[in-house]
């Protein structure tokens, strides 16, 4: 299955290259070379492949379309094998020995950390839609661009912005913490802690556990004695199932249950904890393929004809790195340039649209936005908040478990 | 007050779950000081046949344990007659440690190939059903699974103490050589061993992917869990894993719903130091070698 998706994205980027030669001997004009080191073998092959695929089919619609500012479009994609030190020299060889025009990012924080550094020495702009962690932008780089709405650990603010929208005695009055030890979980809980305690919400439980807890059932026990209205779950994948499945079991429902990932798996949240279980529950999200923002729709129909499979089946690495290419497309649209130097420029002004909204950064690369809050509601997930892109009121309290 | 009792509750019946893990693992030991760090990959390997079977053919995973119990039942024995009985008797015990790791390497990678590396649970539809007892959540799968891990358990004593193969067992921990003598065919015994074993991770396997999602990688996490039950035991000690599986059950439970989910598992460890402090053997290890 994995080698025939590896096969089929081999197949693609081949004819991609192929047309684009093909173009050229047409047109005259020298490709558009844009490298990209992706991890297609290690910790983070599956979302490398799946970056690689959204890179891929960005690639290609652009090509359809004309390419950029009349310049066909060939990707280059090297594998880093989830390695940080490979990664550094790969952007390396990509800038000095291909001599690419333009880089896109890597996959996970963990890359794009060093990879920022070795891009920023070169001058070249670092559009990157996968490393989102504090300390990318702790390295105030001018030349980065996250694409995403907004930093990995603030994913969860707009779950505190509902809340706290909410007339005071709607409101929940106390609130629970349970946050798994992970530099991309518990800091999100802590970050709407921040808010609700600072607007008088009051905590009644918060405790972090280690990555190797098993068995989540004593932690919501501790969390149902002190009987909270809301239960915001600093979690991953597995453990957000593992919360849930304790919370069914010991029959616990809390008023309002914000998970800050698992939840967002179109496919997977159901899958685990059935169903009809994940009625209510919130999560955030950048792009799921309910999204309503603009392009969305296309972007499934362009990537079921290249892939095949259905909408649920995508990956959201996916539509971020097609992001990616459609903030290049627009800088080149806007400033009819694709020097490097002008694109840094360009970018830390204006608002620039994609599948994850539209975005605008800070002199850090750190996006100005947020994500949207969505809901499970009656079975799939749905936009609830803000208002102005909601597919559907926020639903509280939360219905009963389903078990 | 009512927190800590509902800690207890799960705390024992998790526990239950875990003394079975271990008893396959305690009872390797004993018969042929192998310490088999394959077992909880074993565990892993039976959750995956029994999710298969209850997604392709909706087989209930209470009742396709007796479909897996024979199959980890053959794979545990041809593992010992390929990899383990070769070993030379000096090194065995060394040696039987890397052979053991590479079998729980192997078996994760296959499992990785096969399955892929994402979270799998099995759900009947029950999974998630408790009962409310006086206020009190008792889940259904667990208390099940708590029984089962009992049936099994008297299942593996009357098998050792009232039947032929048992004393043949038995005999081969006393005395290797009297009972090869005395017309014990102590190769297959030890092949039976590591199958009957291996065998008990069929029936914990099944409880196992219905309590906790699991992937290919999870056995890292049981092994160790399995290991310092069966040290906090006494190695060899069917009855002492049963005593260290609950102690354990409970202490981290009451420790992850009152105290901290930090502490839990950290807590189980100082308890386990103290123990070989002060009883090295753990707390019914065999001071003779081989009763089991």
């Amino acid at each position: 299955m994995k080698l025939a998706r590896l096969l089929a994205t081999a197949t693609a980027a081949a004819l991609l290259v192929g047309n684009a030669f093909a173009e050229d001997l047409k047109t005259g004009a020298t490709p558009l070379k844009i490298g990209i080191s992706l991890s297609l073998t290690g910790d983070f092959a599956d979302s490398g492949e799946a970056a690689q695929r959204g890179y891929a089919l960005w690639a290609a619609q652009i090509n359809k379309a004309g390419g950029i500012l009349g310049r066909q479009v060939q990707v280059k994609v090297v594998n880093d094998a989830s390695s940080p030190d490979q990664v550094v020299t790969n952007y390396q060889n990509l800038i000095t020995q291909d001599k690419v025009d333009i880089v896109f990012g890597p996959f996970s924080s963990l890359l794009t950390i060093p990879a920022a550094r070795v891009v920023k020495r070169y001058g070249y702009a670092f559009i990157e839609p996968a490393g989102g962690g504090p300390k990318v932008f702790e390295q105030h780089l001018d030349n980065l661009f996250f694409v995403q709405p907004t930093e990995a650990v603030k994913s969860g603010e707009v779950f505190a912005d509902y809340i706290l929208a909410l007339p005071m005695d709607e409101r929940p009055k106390t609130a629970a913490y349970a946050k798994l030890d992970d530099p991309f979980a518990a800091p999100i809980a802590d970050s709407i802690k921040a808010r609700f305690e600072a607007a008088g919400i009051k905590t009644v439980y918060d405790q972090t556990y280690p990555s190797e807890s098993a068995d989540l059932t004593p932690i919501i026990a501790g969390v149902a004695a002190a009987n909270p209205d809301v239960l915001v779950s600093g979690v991953m994948a597995s453990d957000a199932f593992g919360q849930v499945k304790a919370m069914i079991q010991l029959k616990f429902n809390p008023k309002w249950l914000f998970m800050s990932n698992g939840a967002n798996s179109p496919t997977e949240f159901p899958d685990k904890v059935g169903a009809k279980n994940t009625e209510g529950v919130f999560t955030s999200s950048d792009w799921y393929p309910g999204s309503s923002i603009a392009g969305s729709r296309e972007f499934i129909e362009a990537y079921i004809a290249m892939y095949g499979g259905d909408a649920n089946g995508i990956d959201s690495t996916s539509a971020e790195a097609y992001s990616a290419g459609m903030v290049l497309a627009e800088a080149a649209k806007r400033t009819g340039t694709i020097d490097n130097a002008t694109i840094i420029k360009t970018l830390h002004s204006g608002v620039w649209p994609t599948l994850v909204g539209d975005l605008s950064w800070d002199a850090d690369g750190a996006p100005k936005g947020e994500y949207l809050l969505t809901q499970w509601v009656n079975g799939k997930l749905t936009t609830v908040y803000p208002a102005n892109q909601a597919q559907h009121a926020p639903v509280a309290p939360k219905s009963n478990w389903a078990e | 007050m009512h927190a800590f009792i509902q800690a207890v509750i799960l705390g024992v019946l998790t526990g239950g779950v875990y003394a079975l893990m271990a008893s396959g693992q305690t009872l390797i030991f004993g018969i042929m000081k192998v310490i088999n760090l394959g077992q909880a990959a074993f565990v892993v390997l039976a959750a995956y046949l029994t999710f298969s079977l209850f997604t392709l053919t909706g087989m209930d995973p209470f009742v396709s344990i007796l479909i897996t119990t024979p199959i980890l039942f053959v794979i545990g024995a041809a593992i010992q007659w390929a990899l383990l009985r070769p070993l030379r008797p000096g090194d065995a015990t060394e040696l039987s440690l890397l052979v053991t790791f590479a079998v729980a390497l192997g078996l994760e990678g296959l499992l990785a190939i096969t399955y892929n590396t994402t979270f799998r649970s099995i759900q009947p539809g029950y999974e998630n059903f408790s009962w409310t007892i006086l206020g009190y959540q008792v889940n259904m799968v667990r208390l099940f699974a708590f029984l089962l891990s009992i049936a099994m358990l008297g299942l593996l004593y009357l098998l050792l103490k009232h039947t032929k193969f048992g004393r043949a067992i038995r005999a081969t921990v006393q005395n290797p050589m009297s009972a090869q003598l005395l017309g014990v065919n102590s190769k297959m015994v030890a092949a039976f061993g590591f199958g009957l074993g291996a065998a008990t991770a069929a029936a914990a396997g099944a409880v196992f992917g219905l309590v906790s999602p699991f992937n290919p990688g999870s056995h890292y996490d049981l092994i160790s869990r399995l290991l310092t039950i069966v040290v906090l035991g006494g190695l060899g000690s069917i009855g002492g894993s049963i005593v260290a599986a609950l102690v354990m059950g409970v202490g981290s439970a009451v420790i992850a719903a009152l105290v901290s989910p930090i502490w839990s598992d950290f807590s189980f460890f100082v308890m386990l130091l103290v123990v070989l402090l002060f009883r090295p053997r753990g707390l019914f290890g065999a001071r003779v070698r081989g009763a089991l």
